[in-house]
C-alpha cells in the first residue's frame, strides 16, 4: 500500500494534476478569504471554508478522474494486479494519496486562520472542527471520485462522471423537499428498489427463480408491515435520500458543532465508495 | 512448477479458452504459439492473476492463483503485451517503484537493479523519462520490471514484439540465459522465434491446444512421407524417361527451372524407401548431372498453418503431403540457404503489419 500511495503522490507532483489542483483551491481560498474575511472583516475562517464548497465540484475531479482510468488505459493496471500487493491495497494507496493531497490544500490555507488571529478573535475549537469536518466531506467526495473513475478508463468521462456524481449529492437536500411525502408515493418507491434489487440478482446469478422468491418475499413483508403499521413507510424516500446529504452534515462543522456520528457518518459514507470500488474491480476481473 | 488444469475463460458467449490443460517443469522454456484471437494472452493474463478464470485452476508452485493471489504472484514475473510503463517516471524511479510493490528488500535492491539493467542492456537510458523511449527499449523496460525480484516464473506475452532484427537476437539470448535460473512462458505468433528459444511448443488454435512437443518432433513428425526435390540439367524429354524407369510409385511433378537448361522435380516418396541413391546412379548412367538435391521438410511456418488453418481433425492429417503447392515450396526450399535474411525480412513484414 506504502508503494501505491508514495507512486500516486509522486505523479501528482510530476504531472500536472497536483499543482493545479492546489493552485486553484489556494486561489479560490485567497479569493473568499480577501473578499469576507480582509474586506468583510470578519474573523470566521471557518466561513471561508463552506464558501469553497461549490468549488469542489470541479477540483475533486481532477484529484481523482486519473486514478483508475488512467492505469487503464496505459494497462499499467496489468502491472497493479499482477504484482503481490492485494486490490484493496491498491485502492487505498490510492485514496489515501488523493486525501493526503486535499489535506495539503487545507493545512496551506489554514495559515489564514492564524492571520486572523493576530488581529482578531479566532475560536480556536470551531476553526479545528470546520477543518476536520471539511476534510472528512472531502474525503467522501474523492471515494465517489475514485470509484467512478473505476468504471472508466477514460479520464473526461472520469471527471464528468463525478462532476455529476457530485452535483446529485450537492443538489439532493433541494430534490428531497420536492418529493411526494404521500404513502402511496412511498409505497411506489419501495417496490422500485425491490424491483432493482431483484434485477441485480438476475444479473449476477442468471437464476430467475432465485430473484422471483426474493421479489415475492420482500413484497409480502412489506404488505405485513403495512398491514400492520400503516405509517411505518411514511418519509422513507426523503430518509433514503437523506442518506447522501453529505452537505448538512457538514453545517453542524460549519458551526463549530463536533457530533461524533457526523464523523461516523462521513468514514461510513467513504469506506462504503471504496467498497464499492474494490468490489468493482474483483467483477471486472470475473467477466 | 506450473500446473494448469482444465481452464476455462469465456467472454459472454465467446469462449476464449477452451478447456486447457498442460504443465511447466522448472527451468524450461515453453512456447504458446498461435494466429492472433488465439487465447494466447487470455491464458497468460489468467496464470498471472490478471483476469479469473470461468473455470479450472492455475498453480504456480503449488499455490493457486485464485486461493492464494499475493504468493502466487510473488513467484511470477509477467511482461504483457504491452510493456506497463508509467510515462512520467524515469526509468530508475519505475523499476524503483517495481520494487516496491514486488516488497524487495531494501538491502538487495541496488544490486539487483544493477545485475538486470545489466541483462536488459537499459544503462544508457536509465535516467531518460519512460514515454520518450523507443519502442524496444520500452520492451526491455518492460522485461526488466518482470525481472525484479527474479521470480521463478517468468510470463512474456510476446517478447520480441517490436523490436529490430538485432534486438531479436538480443532478447532470445536473455531468454535463453534467463532458463538457467528461472521458467520461462513466452508467447509468439512468429515461429522462427519459438523454435529457436522453447524447449516445447504449445500450438493454440481458437482457445484449444492443438499440438504440443519439442520444435524437432514437431517438423520431424510431420515430415513422414517426404517429399525430394532436385534440379537436373538435360532434356526435359530423356529426364522423364530416367524417371519413368525408376518405377516412381507416389508420382512426380516436373517443372522449368530458373537455371537455364535445367528442371526441377519434386518426387514423393515413402519413408521406407530411400530413393535418393537409386535417383543418382540413374541419373549418372544416363549422363544427366544433378545440381541439387534436397529433401522437403515442412518448416514450422508450415505445420502451424495446417494445425492452426484447420481444426483438431488437422492434425490427423498431417502426415500427409502438401498438395498442389510444390512449386511454391520448391522456392521456399530454394531460400533456405539465405535463411537468416529471409527470417529477418519476414519478422519486419509481420511489424510492418502490426503498425497499420
Amino acid at each position: 500500500m506504502a508503494a501505491i500511495f508514495k507512486k500516486e503522490i509522486r505523479t501528482y507532483f510530476t504531472t500536472m494534476t497536483g499543482y493545479v489542483f492546489l493552485g486553484f483551491f489556494l486561489l479560490i481560498t485567497g479569493f473568499y478569504f480577501s473578499i469576507s474575511c480582509v474586506f468583510g472583516g470578519s474573523s470566521n475562517f471557518v466561513n471561508v471554508l463552506s464558501a469553497t464548497l461549490i468549488a469542489l465540484l470541479v477540483l475533486i475531479p481532477v484529484l481523482t478522474m486519473r486514478l483508475f482510468s488512467e492505469e487503464a488505459r496505459q494497462k499499467t493496471d496489468q502491472l497493479l494486479f499482477t504484482s503481490p500487493v492485494s486490490i484493496p491495497q491498491i485502492v487505498l494507496g490510492k485514496f489515501f494519496a488523493s486525501a493526503l493531497l486535499f489535506f495539503i490544500g487545507i493545512m496551506i490555507t489554514s495559515v489564514y486562520a492564524v492571520i486572523l488571529s493576530r488581529f482578531g478573535e479566532v475560536s480556536f475549537a470551531q476553526t479545528l472542527t470546520g477543518i476536520i469536518g471539511y476534510f472528512l466531506m472531502g474525503c467522501c467526495f474523492i471515494s465517489v471520485g475514485l470509484f467512478v473513475s473505476v468504471l472508466t478508463n477514460n479520464q473526461i468521462i472520469a471527471a464528468v462522471g463525478t462532476f455529476a456524481a457530485m452535483f446529485f449529492i450537492f443538489m439532493i437536500d433541494s430534490i428531497a423537499a420536492l418529493v411526494p411525502a404521500s404513502t402511496s408515493a412511498n409505497i411506489k418507491f419501495i417496490a422500485l428498489i425491490i424491483l432493482i434489487i431483484a434485477f441485480l440478482i438476475y444479473n449476477s446469478t442468471k437464476n430467475i427463480y432465485v430473484s422471483l422468491i426474493f421479489a415475492v418475499l420482500s413484497a409480502g413483508a412489506v404488505a405485513i408491515i403495512y398491514f400492520i403499521n400503516s405509517l411505518a413507510f411514511d418519509g422513507i424516500i426523503t430518509k433514503v435520500l437523506g442518506w447522501f446529504s453529505v452537505l448538512s452534515r457538514f453545517d453542524n462543522f460549519n458551526m463549530g458543532i463536533f457530533d461524533v456520528s457526523d464523523i461516523i457518518y462521513y468514514l461510513t459514507f467513504s469506506a462504503a465508495f471504496l467498497y464499492l470500488s474494490i468490489n468493482s474491480i474483483e467483477k471486472r476481473r470475473w467477466r | 512448477m506450473i500446473e494448469v488444469s482444465n481452464l476455462t475463460k469465456k467472454f459472454g458467449p465467446h469462449t476464449a479458452v477452451d478447456n486447457i490443460s498442460f504443465s511447466v517443469e522448472e527451468g524450461e522454456i515453453l512456447g504458446f504459439l498461435g494466429p492472433n484471437g488465439a487465447g494466447k494472452t487470455t491464458t497468460m493474463n489468467i496464470m498471472t492473476g490478471y483476469i479469473s478464470s470461468s473455470e479450472g485452476s492455475v498453480k504456480i508452485n503449488g499455490y493457486d492463483i485464485l486461493e492464494n493471489p499475493e504468493t502466487a504472484k510473488k513467484h511470477i514475473g509477467y511482461l504483457p503485451d504491452v510493456p506497463p510503463i508509467y510515462g512520467d517516471m524515469t526509468v530508475m524511479e519505475y523499476l524503483n517503484f517495481v520494487c516496491d510493490i514486488k516488497k524487495v528488500k531494501k538491502s538487495e535492491r541496488e544490486k539487483m537493479l544493477k545485475e538486470i539493467i545489466d541483462i536488459v542492456k537499459i544503462d544508457e537510458v536509465k535516467g531518460r523519462l519512460s514515454k520518450n523511449l523507443s519502442k524496444g527499449y520500452k520492451q526491455r523496460v518492460g522485461l526488466a520490471q518482470a525481472l525484479v525480484g527474479f521470480p521463478e516464473v517468468i510470463i512474456l506475452d510476446e517478447p520480441t514484439n517490436g523490436l529490430d532484427p538485432k534486438q531479436i537476437i538480443e532478447m532470445r539470448d536473455v531468454i535463453k540465459k534467463l532458463s538457467s535460473k528461472h521458467t520461462v512462458i513466452l508467447s509468439s505468433h512468429i515461429l522462427s522465434e519459438v523454435s529457436a528459444v522453447c524447449d516445447r511448443v504449445l500450438i493454440i488454435s481458437k482457445g484449444k491446444i492443438v499440438a504440443s512437443d519439442t520444435p524437432e518432433n514437431l517438423s520431424e513428425s510431420l515430415n513422414k512421407g517426404n517429399k525430394i526435390s532436385a534440379r537436373i540439367k538435360g532434356k526435359k524429354q530423356e529426364i522423364l524417361d530416367a524417371l519413368d524407369s525408376l518405377g516412381l510409385t507416389n508420382g512426380f511433378e516436373i517443372n522449368d527451372s530458373p537455371e537455364s537448361g535445367c528442371f526441377d522435380i519434386t518426387l514423393n516418396t515413402n519413408r521406407e524407401f530411400d530413393i535418393r541413391e537409386a535417383l543418382f546412379n540413374k541419373m549418372s548412367e544416363r549422363n544427366l548431372p544433378i545440381l541439387v538435391m534436397k529433401p522437403i521438410g515442412l518448416t514450422l511456418e508450415e505445420i502451424f498453418l495446417k494445425v492452426t488453418e484447420g481444426n483438431a481433425s488437422a492434425s490427423e492429417e498431417l502426415g500427409i503431403n502438401i498438395n498442389n503447392e510444390s512449386s511454391e515450396v520448391y522456392s521456399d526450399i530454394n531460400e533456405e540457404n539465405n535463411h537468416q535474411s529471409t527470417d529477418a525480412e519476414a519478422l519486419f513484414d509481420e511489424e510492418e503489419e502490426e503498425k497499420e
